[in-house]
């Protein structure tokens, strides 16, 4: 639906030509997206959310985040694969520049997401009121990600700004790996290596501290 | 045996340190049914927990070669979206049955709990009874050395706590068990030593009707 009015608002403000097919454009950057949102969703009320699995002195809180996360990606695997049945009965030239990079961005930015998810999880649990301002931040944060747009057609000031959005490499990469007319001049591995490593140890770090309070809070 | 060397456990509260257990060194001896006593907030179930592993002493060690079952207490332990069914499957699996024993162990608390129709129901449409039905059919199919109840007894309508208890009993004869409650009646029935859980500290008593009238006597104090 999203996807649609979205559709609907680029063509008649741009036109449908463009060199790339715009829907599927949209669709790919709706899927990364979400799936980067439920599983920080998803994440955040896995710890509470698992509590009377506690029980069990097998079950340990990182159990039930994990699982979680599974099967937001299996859940956004099987709407990926509609789309792409969808696409394909409406004839839409959905050829892949370089399918293999797009399979790494979609699983590199599953791990950034899981170590974000867990970093603010694992805070969370002791300051509730952190989980709340992390949901104020995820509504807005579609705006900035590159979803609906390329950076590349962005001014350079704007491009500089949403530059420290690691999201906004994770989406900018798996279009431009995508579309023979994208480059991926904006994208900056090594920023978002930043981002994927440094929360991820940290929340590991801390949940392995902290694990014997979350099972026994 | 189980044997705590050393244990302190205390809750960080806004009005200091509560201690549940300070530096208790103490050991319980094997093949014994054991009644835990103490008013409310004493301690009863934290122990409980600890002997479950899911709860941890601040400073100190719990050691034992036994098995313990997970603390069956009144609701908890299971997936409230999961159906009955799925609950029990889940339970097996974490304790590593085979997927024969898993069939047989289904059909085993199926039968048991009574439960009809809301056995293949989310739990969150249970009653607490229900619930407690459940928890106590999934107990008896598992072999644990040591059966941890938090007064899982004391719900369920006339008949099937008849029933109930009788298959405890039964059970009790392969494996021992750990009680907390408050049902003296209960606890003589079914337990031969008494700890009596009181300021920080647990007092072991050979016979649970000595245990019994200390806990009489504390709740006198006050």
């Amino acid at each position: 639906m999203q996807i649609f009015i979205f559709v609907l608002v680029k063509m008649l403000l741009f036109g449908a030509k463009s060199p790339l097919d715009y829907s599927v454009f949209i669709t790919i950057g709706f899927v990364a997206f979400n799936l980067f949102r439920h599983i920080l969703d998803r994440s955040m009320s896995a710890f509470a959310g698992n509590k009377g699995l506690y029980a069990y002195k097998q079950v340990k809180p990182i159990d039930g985040l994990i699982a979680r996360i599974l099967v937001e990606v299996l859940i956004s695997s099987i709407i990926a694969t509609i789309f792409i049945i969808v696409g394909l009965y409406l004839n839409r030239d959905m050829s892949v520049e370089n399918i293999g990079m797009v399979i790494i961005g979609f699983i590199w930015l599953i791990i950034f997401s899981f170590g974000s998810g867990l970093f603010i999880s694992v805070i969370g649990i002791f300051f509730e009121s952190f989980l709340k301002v992390v949901k104020l931040l995820l509504s807005p944060l579609m705006f900035i990600s590159a979803v609906f747009y390329s950076m590349q057609n962005m001014p350079q000031t704007l491009q500089q700004l949403l530059y420290y959005n690691p999201l906004a490499h994770f989406i900018e990469m798996i279009h431009d790996n995508y579309f023979y007319v994208l480059n991926d001049d904006f994208v900056d591995y090594e920023y978002m290596l930043i981002w994927t490593i440094i929360p991820l140890y940290i929340g590991l770090l801390l949940y392995r501290k902290l694990e014997k309070g979350i099972i026994s809070k | 045996m189980i044997e705590l060397q050393n244990v302190t456990k205390y809750f960080r509260t806004p009005r200091g340190k509560k201690y549940i257990l300070k530096d208790v060194s103490f050991s319980i001896p094997s093949d014994v049914n054991i009644g835990i006593l103490g008013k409310n907030g004493a301690g009863k179930s934290t122990l409980m927990r600890m002997l479950g592993q899911i709860e941890f002493p601040n400073s100190g060690k719990i050691v034992s070669d036994k098995t313990f079952s997970w603390v069956m207490g009144v609701g908890g332990g299971f997936q409230n979206n999961m159906t009955g069914r799925a609950n029990v499957k889940f339970v097996c699996r974490i304790y590593g049955k085979s997927k024969k024993e898993i069939d047989s162990s289904i059909e085993f608390v199926k039968e048991f709990s009574e439960l009809g129709d809301y056995f293949e129901m989310p739990i969150r449409t249970y009653s607490s009874g229900m619930k407690s039905r459940l928890t106590f059919g999934l107990s008896l199919a598992f072999d644990f050395d040591y059966l941890l109840i938090d007064e899982t007894l004391s719900v369920g309508d006339a008949r099937f706590k008849k029933k109930s208890k009788e298959a405890l009993m039964k059970k009790i004869e392969s494996c021992n068990v750990l009680l907390v409650s408050h049902d003296m009646g209960t606890l003589r029935d079914i337990c031969d030593v008494g700890i009596v859980s009181n300021n920080a500290q647990l007092h072991f008593f050979n016979d649970i009707n000595d245990a019994i009238k200390m806990y009489n006597s504390i709740n006198k104090e006050r």
